[in-house]
Parts: C-alpha cells; structure tokens; sequence
C-alpha cells in the first residue's frame, strides 16, 4: 500500500481548477519531486498533501486513511503527527530561538525535549547556533533550522514548498544534502520545485501543467547527489 | 502615482484604515465631548446654583443705611420705597441675558381677627412678563425658593386661578393661627382690609414659616403703598470674582478705562449690582455673599475639576491614537522595505504615509467630531436636562488635536520605517 | 510539567522580545486602566471633597434652646455628637443690644475662629478681631457711624434694661459701662450681618456684666441632608434642652446641586471609560493582528486552535495584568493631582480599585486579543502563510 495516494483530486478557486482530477501514489521512503510553472498548480496540490487546505473533490489516502473529508481540527491532528513542512519563507518565530523554535513543533506534538532539539539542530550542522535568533541567521541557516523542525516529530512524510527558492548555490547544496541523509534514514520526502537541479536529484519527477500531471519521469541513475549544470 | 497609491491602499487595507480611522473617531469624539461638556458645565452648574435663591439684593438708598435691627416695624417712617414700574427695567441691562429670575417685595403690617398683628409679603410667584425684546420671563419666589416645601395647598398660581387676593402661609403662622387651605382669613391692612383666601401652607426652614404671602397688588392694597416696593431679590448667572472684580466691587471708580471696561463687560456678581443700580432710581444692589462668593467657589472648583478630567482623557485619546498609528505603521515594515529596496527616498515613503495616515485622520476625526456632540448631548440631557451648547472654539482645538497627535503618533513608526534596511526586512526578518 | 515550561518560556519569550510591540501595547492598556482608576477615585472623592466646597454656603444646622438660653455646656456636648471629621465649624453667638453715640446697635459676640469656619463668606476688610478692646463692625453700621478700620469707638451698655434706662431717672444711679473699642474691620456679607458690631465673648462679658450664656448657635456639618437629619435627631436626643434645626435653604440646595454634579462625573466617567476601553481594544486588536502570520505558522505545525487561543490569552493577560496594575498606580497619581490641585486635600486611596482594574484591563485585553485570534484561526493557514 501507498503511503500517499491522490484519486481525482480537484481544487476549484471559483472558475480557476487549480487541480484537475490530479491522481498520484507516493510510496513509503520514496523522494519525489513536483515541478511546473508558476500557476500550474504545484502549491495548490503542497497544501493539499501537508492537510493545510482542503480539496474540493476527490479523495487523498494517507496511510490508508481518507483525510479528504476530515474537519479542520482533525486535519490538524494529521499535520502535527505525521507532516513535516518546510516553506519558502522559512517562516521561523522571530522572537524564538533556534532551539525554541524546533521545540514549539515538539509543544504542539508532545513534550518539549530541549536535549533532542539539540540533537536535531545537530544533525543540520547548527548546533553552534541554537541559540541565537533567526535575525541573526543566514538564509540557508534558517531553513536548516526548518528542517530540523520539519523532522524533530518523526514525521511520516516531509513536505518542502520551494525550500531552496531563497538560498544561494552553496546554502542549495546543504539543503539538497541534507534530504539526502532523510531518504537514507527513509523518511518520504516531496519537495516542490521548479529548480530542474532541485529536481533531478530525486527518485521521480512529476511535471504539473494547467492543475494536471503533465508527464513524469524516473531518475535512472539516482543518486542524490546534486549534478550542477553550468550555464553557458 | 502616488494618488493611485495612496488610493490601493485605502481599497486594499480599508480593514485597518478603518480600524485606525475608528480609534481617531474615538479620540475625537472623546475630545470634542468632553471639551464640550467643560466649557459649558459653568453655565449649567451656574443654572443648578440657582437652587439656592437670589444672589443679589436690591433695596433703596436710605433703607440700606436704616438698619433693620431697629425692628422699628413701622415701615412709613422710613418712608423709601423702590418704584413698582421700574421692575421691568432689570431686564434691560447690559448683563440682562444672565438674569434669569427676579422678584419684588413689600411688606406690611396686618391685623388678624384674632389680633395678633402679623406681616404680609406681596410678591410675584410666578409672575409672566413679555420682555421687549421678544422673549418671556416667568419670575417669581416659585422658582426663587426651591427649597420650599409645600405641606399643605398649592403653590399659589398668579396667571391662572389665583389672581386676586389669595395668600400662601407659613407652617409656623398656620399652626399658630390654625389655619388651613381654603381658609378665608380677614385682615385688616392700614389703609383696606380684606378677606384673603388660603391655597397653600409652605415650610421655608427659617424665619419665612411665620410670614403670609400675597400677590404685591394685595399687599400693597393693604398697606396703601401703590407702586411701592420694599425690596428686590435677583438671581443673576455670574463670573466667579477675581482681583479685578473685588477691586471693582469696592469702588469701581478706582479701575482705569480699560479695567472699567472688562469689568463693565463680565458678568460678575458686582458689576451686575452696579448696572442695576443704574436703571432702578435710588437704589443700592448688593451681592448676597453667602450665595455669590459660594457659588463662584463651586463653580470654579467644578470647573478645574472638569478640566482635569478633560486633560486626562484627551491623554487618554491621544497616547491611544499614537499608539494604534504607530502599531499599524510598524506591521507594514516588509512593504516600506520592499519601497525602499525599489528605490523609493525616505522622504517620499514618509509623505506616502503620512497621507494615508492623515486621510484616515481626517475621515475619523469628522466622523468622531460629530459622535461626540452627541455624547456631549447625552450627558447633558442625563444630568443638566438641557443641551450642551456647542462652542465653535471646539471645531478648531479637535481639529488641532487630531493632527497633531497624529503627526505624533505616526513619528515613531516612520523613525523605525526610515532605519529599516530593506535586506533585513524582506529576508525573513 | 515540561509543556507547562515551554507554555512559560514561550510567553516571557514573545513579551521580552518583542519589545516595541509590548511596549506599545501596555502603554495602551495602562492608559486605559489610569483612566479607569483615576476616574473612579474622582468619582467616589467627589461628594466627599465637594461637600466640603459646599460649606462654604456657610451654617446648614442651627441650635435652638428649649430654654432661655444655650450654655457652653450645652455646645460641648452638641460637638460631642458629631463626628470630627464631618464637624466643619460650630459657633454660638450672643447678641446683646449695646449703645454706639447713644444709639441702639446689635452687638454679637462669639469664637471667632469659629465663625470663620460657618461663615467663610464673609468679607472682611481689614482683620478679625482677636484680641480684646477689637471690635469688627457691619458695613451699615460703619456707614452710618462714620467707623473707618484703626478708628476707636465707645460701646457702653446700661446694665438696666431698656425701658428703664429711657425713663432717664435711673440713668443717672446706674453708671453703664463702657469699652473703648479699636475698629479692626469692616465686614460686607450683603446680609443684615452687615447691621451688627461683632465682639469677642470676654468683651462682650465685661462690657454687660453677665456670664456668657448664647442665643443661637450655628453649625456647619458635611453630609447629605439625610445623614444631617440623623445627626439633628442625635442631639436632640442627647443634648438635653436643646433642639437642632435644619437650614433648608443650604441642605436641600446642596443635595440637589450635588447630585447634580456627581451624576455628571459618573456620565463623563462611563463615556470617558467606554471610549477609552474601546481604544484599549482596537490598540490589542491592531498588536494582535499582526502576528496573523505566526498564528498561521503554528497551526501549520499541528497547533490546535484552543492552544494557539491559549498562548495569545496567556500573553494577553500577562499584558493586562502588568498594564492594569501600572495603570492604577498612575490613576491613584492623578487623581492625587487633581484633588491637590482642585480640592487641596489628598484623596483616599480605595485598595479594592486596584485588583478591580487589574480585572478590568485583562479583562478587556483579553476580549481584545480574543477576536483578531479567533479570525486568524479560522482562515486556512496555507492562505495565512502566503501572506496577505
């Protein structure tokens, strides 16, 4: 069984489809990329996964349970126990610390562990930064301290909404690197992109266009790594 | 541009533009109420004062001088009477306006049937006078000794009923004379006698409980004293004294022209007395102190005390408005940074917020003006029963006020706007 | 236990750190409980300073005897009867008819320093008399006797009564004594006050002969005729020989005056309060607005709406409670000001104000905060997040 699996998804802004009966499998531990132009529907069908918004028809299995139909607080429920979102914006507290900010995922799901926290900003290689704010961190800081948020529950699944769009070529890398280490722990990751070099490095790539599955390709010789493509 | 800036602003944020354009409408209407209230709350305590009678004497010249610790009784030996016909002329003085009750009184001495000699008072109750200029007066002790109680009876109604030889009586007469309402008491004046019929037993608390009272036709009918009379109480609006007027009330030939003038032009208690010296023949006004210094201290007091209360909550509105300006200022930070990063000066950011800020004030402030008159309605009709005359002076102080305040408000906000460095801001903050 | 922590840490956090925000947001809400405390004190201060405005309308009670004639013994007791702090003055008087030139003038007699507490209208040019051979005459009486202040006059008093004295045989076997008084002041009250000569109790013994026996006693009490009426009824209980009578004219008038203006400031307080809360409320709402974005954040995380209400509520009341409390501090303050200033007298402070406004600020604080966290909740956050 799929750990994720949309059938006929539509998401209808009055007369826009944003998602037109969109089918999709995810299977467990698999790294999946989702590319497209802008206005294609790629945050549409971000939301929709991560639970934040709901879809106008259709139905959405995750873990074999249908959160199409789900109220809001249940959804909630599902966002906080198995969804770890990492956003374009960062979108950090800013009067929380680093470590602060790793532990409010951890209030909202259980117990507050400051020890684990750490841990987890470790892991991202910013253990010498917990404590300081986001103000006084980088870009590509910042969204490691996300990361280390996004994964600090276990999550089943980690959703990325552009999570490289503000960083530079070397924050990029760390980033990229780091979902690595995620799809060899076997976390599920989908990350939402439309850097082909973001892209290429996943498992598979699903192409939206006009709120549809355009086409999709398999990486053939995946290894995770990021191939730079120079510019001419 | 900037018009068309301005303009999405108001479309887009019209949420908080209408947020912040209702705490200025708060503040205003707070201002203008209250402001409202305190110029005009002299007026009407100086209105609810009245309650303790007339705060001004008039009596003739020589009679001032004759004592009446004589108790010499016979009033024909003195012989000095003030002018029945002149009594309309109080209402022509310059300071008529602020004269809003007066009465004559003429005493004489009668004998009842049971022979005791008692005094009768002719006054005005509720006397009607079509003043020349236009207006009504109804004068009289119905309204100058409020603090009468009618036991028994009526207030004896001069218009209607009870023209004619009708008498109030004081508690203490009554009891003494058993008499009660609707008695006919015979009495026996110098000159007539006459039989008067009771419609009302009064207590006073004071000297009054043992007097009759009558129409002044009657009295004076009684005592043959046509067109005489003995004495005159006004109630008059007065000006709390300063050193100028008590300078005045002492002799108001020291002033110099100038001072004579502001003097003249004020309406306190001395100058008043003075201007009705000029139009009743011989005779001397006096403040009664007891109810003119009083009063002028009451009034004062209420009136700083309004003041006050003003000050604190035009602080009040003023710190609210600045503070709920700077609040909404400062959450547009990323916007001003993005203006900035674009190329934008600081002095066009600070003009571009300044004019919203100012349109919104502009709109709240009006909006507020007018909820305000009409809180400063309801609090005078609540307490005084009248309305709360609105003074112009009003329009430009609120006026002034929400501008400044304002400017005041938006001044931080901007400072914080202007230090942004645009990087800062759009990068996450 | 470890989520309560992290409840804390997260509160002290978003207070501490933010510094400009709460700042600006417990300005609004100490202003707004100033206001509050302020405006209360005044309101309840108000009949109590203003009554004591209102003696200056001078006596609003008078001692009558059943007798004759009202001993010191009497008064004693009567000021006995009074509470102290409501007594303004008491001053009994002895009038006695004495001659000027040889003629008639009413002369009275009593405490000075008290008269001047029933009757602090009176105008006095030039001073009161304090020490003996000091006499203080009507602005009549100086006129018709031509008295000017510093000017010596003769007050004789025949020892025999009136009628005799006039007969003329016996004016000559009794020789009447005679004071020679130094004119101290003039005194204007625009009453018949103005008639009298007024002297000091021991001169006044001298000069008759007779020990100080009073004729009427005035008496200036603060209090709502009610409370008035109760104190008369006392003495009349428990004075013997005395009845204790109600001036009318000053109580009824003070009462209705007074209610009048305690009306007013209680209508000036519930608008002034109304508005200013309402301000209290848009300043919260506005500070509270703008942290849509990190409500949306952590409903994102997997926050439910309940903790999220929970955390802003918590920071809410940490506000209003610190601004309430700051608030009543000021409050007292100025309505120590405004009683200094208007009334020359400081105010009592009411402990009960302060937890009242405290409650009163989270109170409205919280309903503040409640609403702009209730909206942001309710939106979806993917549309928070986005932004605008």
């Amino acid at each position: 069984m799929s750990l994720l699996e949309l059938k006929n998804v539509s998401k209808i802004y009055g007369s826009l489809h944003a998602l037109d009966h969109v089918s999709l499998k995810v299977e467990k531990g698999e790294w999946l990329a989702i590319m497209g132009p802008s206005g294609s529907g790629k945050s549409t069908m971000m939301n929709i996964i991560g639970a934040l918004d709901k879809a106008t028809e259709g139905e959405i299995l995750l873990d074999g349970v249908d959160i199409a139909k789900k109220n809001a607080k249940a959804l909630t429920d599902i966002r906080r126990d198995k969804i770890g979102l990492i956003f374009q914006q960062f979108h950090l507290v800013s009067y929380l610390t680093a470590v602060e900010n790793v532990m409010l995922a951890q209030y909202y799901h259980s117990v507050p562990d400051e020890k684990e926290a750490l841990e987890a900003l470790d892991r991202v290689g910013l253990a010498d930064r917990a404590h300081h704010y986001p103000s006084q961190l980088s870009g590509g800081e910042q969204q490691r301290v996300c990361v280390a948020r996004a994964l600090i529950n276990y999550p089943e699944i980690i959703l990325a909404d552009e999570p490289t769009g503000n960083l530079d070529e070397a924050n990029e890398e760390i980033v990229v690197e780091l979902f690595r280490k995620l799809h060899m722990d076997g976390t599920t990751l989908v990350v939402v992109t439309h850097n082909p070099e973001v892209a290429e490095v996943a498992q598979r790539t699903i192409v939206l266009r006009n709120g549809r599955v355009d086409h999709e390709t398999i990486n053939e010789n995946f290894t995770g790594k990021i191939k730079h493509i120079t510019l001419q | 541009m900037f018009v068309r800036m301005i303009a999405k602003a108001f479309l887009r944020q019209w949420k908080k533009m209408l947020m912040i354009a209702f705490t200025i409408a708060l503040g205003a209407s707070l201002a203008t109420a209250m402001l409202s209230v305190m110029m005009d709350v002299e007026d009407k305590m100086n209105q609810e004062l009245k309650a303790y009678g007339a705060n001004i004497t008039v009596v003739p010249k020589s009679a001032s001088v004759i004592s009446d610790l004589y108790d010499v009784g016979d009033e024909n030996v003195s012989g000095t009477y003030l002018q029945e016909d002149e009594l309309g002329k109080i209402k022509t003085i310059f300071w008529a306006f602020n004269i809003v009750d007066y009465t004559p009184f003429i005493s004489t001495e009668v004998t009842l049937d049971s022979g005791d000699v008692e005094q009768v008072t002719g006054t005005w109750f509720n006397h009607h006078m079509d003043l020349p200029t236009g207006e009504t007066l109804d004068a009289g002790i119905a309204s100058l000794r409020s603090w009468w109680t009618i036991t028994e009876g009526d207030w004896l109604d001069e218009q209607g009923s009870h023209s004619g030889d009708y008498a109030m009586v004081g508690t203490l007469l009554a009891q003494k004379e058993q008499i009660s309402v609707g008695d006919k008491i015979h009495v026996t004046g110098s000159e007539t006698e006459k039989e008067l019929e009771v419609v009302g037993i009064f207590d006073a608390g004071g000297d009054e409980d043992e007097l009759i009272y009558v129409p002044v036709d009657t009295a004076q009918e009684l005592g043959g004293l046509d067109g005489k009379i003995d004495s005159i109480e006004v109630s008059a609006l007065t000006t709390p004294d300063n050193e100028l007027a008590q300078k005045a009330a002492r002799d108001p030939s020291s002033l110099s022209v100038s001072q004579y003038e502001t003097w003249y032009c004020t309406a306190y208690v001395s100058s008043i007395c003075y201007q009705i010296e000029e139009v009743i023949t011989d005779s001397v006004a006096s403040a009664v102190r007891q109810v003119a210094d009083s009063e002028g201290q009451i009034l004062n007091k209420t009136k700083l005390l309004m003041i006050l209360i003003t000050i604190l909550s035009m602080i009040g509105a003023a710190l609210g408005i600045c503070n709920l300006v700077t609040a909404s200022v400062m959450e547009r930070s990323q916007e001003i940074g993005l203006m900035k990063a674009i190329g934008a000066h600081n002095p066009a950011i600070t003009g571009l917020v300044l004019t919203e800020v100012m349109c919104t004030a502009v709109i709240g402030g009006v909006a507020g003006f007018y909820a305000g008159i009409g809180f400063a309605q309801i609090i005078g009709h609540s307490v005084f029963d009248a309305s709360i005359s609105i003074r112009p002076m009003v329009v430009p102080v609120v006026g002034v006020l929400v501008a400044l305040v304002t400017l005041i408000g938006s001044i931080p906000a901007i400072r914080m706007l202007l230090n942004l460095r645009p990087t800062e801001v759009l990068h996450g903050r | 236990m470890k989520k309560r922590k992290m409840y804390i840490r997260m509160i002290t956090a978003s207070l501490l750190r933010r510094r400009s925000r709460m700042i600006i947001a417990l300005l609004a809400i100490s202003i707004g409980a100033m206001i509050l405390s302020g405006l209360v004190t005044i309101y309840y201060d108000v009949p109590r300073q203003m009554g004591a405005q209102f003696r200056s309308y001078g006596a609003n009670m008078i001692l009558v005897s059943e007798g004759d004639a009202i001993t010191q013994q009497q008064v004693d007791e009567t000021r006995q009867q009074i509470p102290a702090d409501k007594l303004v003055g008491i001053a009994a008087y002895r009038y006695q008819t004495v001659r000027i030139n040889d003629r008639p003038v009413m002369a009275a007699a009593a405490d000075m320093e008290q008269v001047r507490k029933t009757s602090p209208f009176w105008l006095v040019d030039g001073e009161w008399p304090a020490n003996e051979g000091e006499i203080m005459v009507g602005k009549n009486l100086a006129e018709i006797y031509n008295l000017k202040v510093g000017k010596r006059t003769t007050c004789t008093f025949a020892p025999e009564s009136e009628t005799e004295a006039e007969n003329g045989e016996t004016e000559e076997v009794v020789p009447d004594n005679w004071i020679d008084f130094t004119v101290t002041g003039i005194l204007d009250t625009g009453g018949k006050e103005e008639d009298y000569a007024y002297m000091l109790l021991s001169d006044m013994e001298k000069l008759t002969g007779i020990p100080t026996e009073y004729d009427v006693c005035e008496l200036s009490v603060s209090g709502s005729s009610q409370e008035l009426s109760a104190i008369a009824d006392r003495i009349a209980d428990n004075v013997e020989g005395i009845q204790a009578r109600l001036v009318k004219r000053v109580t009824e008038s003070e009462d209705t005056v007074l209610s009048k203006l305690q009306s007013l400031v209680l209508l000036v307080t519930v608008v002034v309060l109304a508005l200013t809360m309402i301000c209290v409320a848009t300043t919260m709402t506005a500070v509270v607005a703008e942290r849509r974005k990190e409500i949306g954040l952590r409903k994102a995380l997997g926050a439910s709406n309940g903790s999220i209400i929970a955390e802003f509520m918590g920071e809410g009341v940490v506000l209003g409670a610190f601004g309430g409390l700051l608030g009543s501090l000021l409050g007292f303050l100025f309505a120590q000001a405004v009683s200094r200033n208007v009334f020359n007298s400081s105010i009592t402070l009411m402990p009960w104000l302060v937890p009242v406004t405290i409650l009163a600020s989270v109170l409205v604080t919280g309903i503040a905060c409640l609403i702009p966290i209730r909206s942001a909740t309710q939106v979806d956050p993917a549309l928070v997040l986005k932004g605008e």
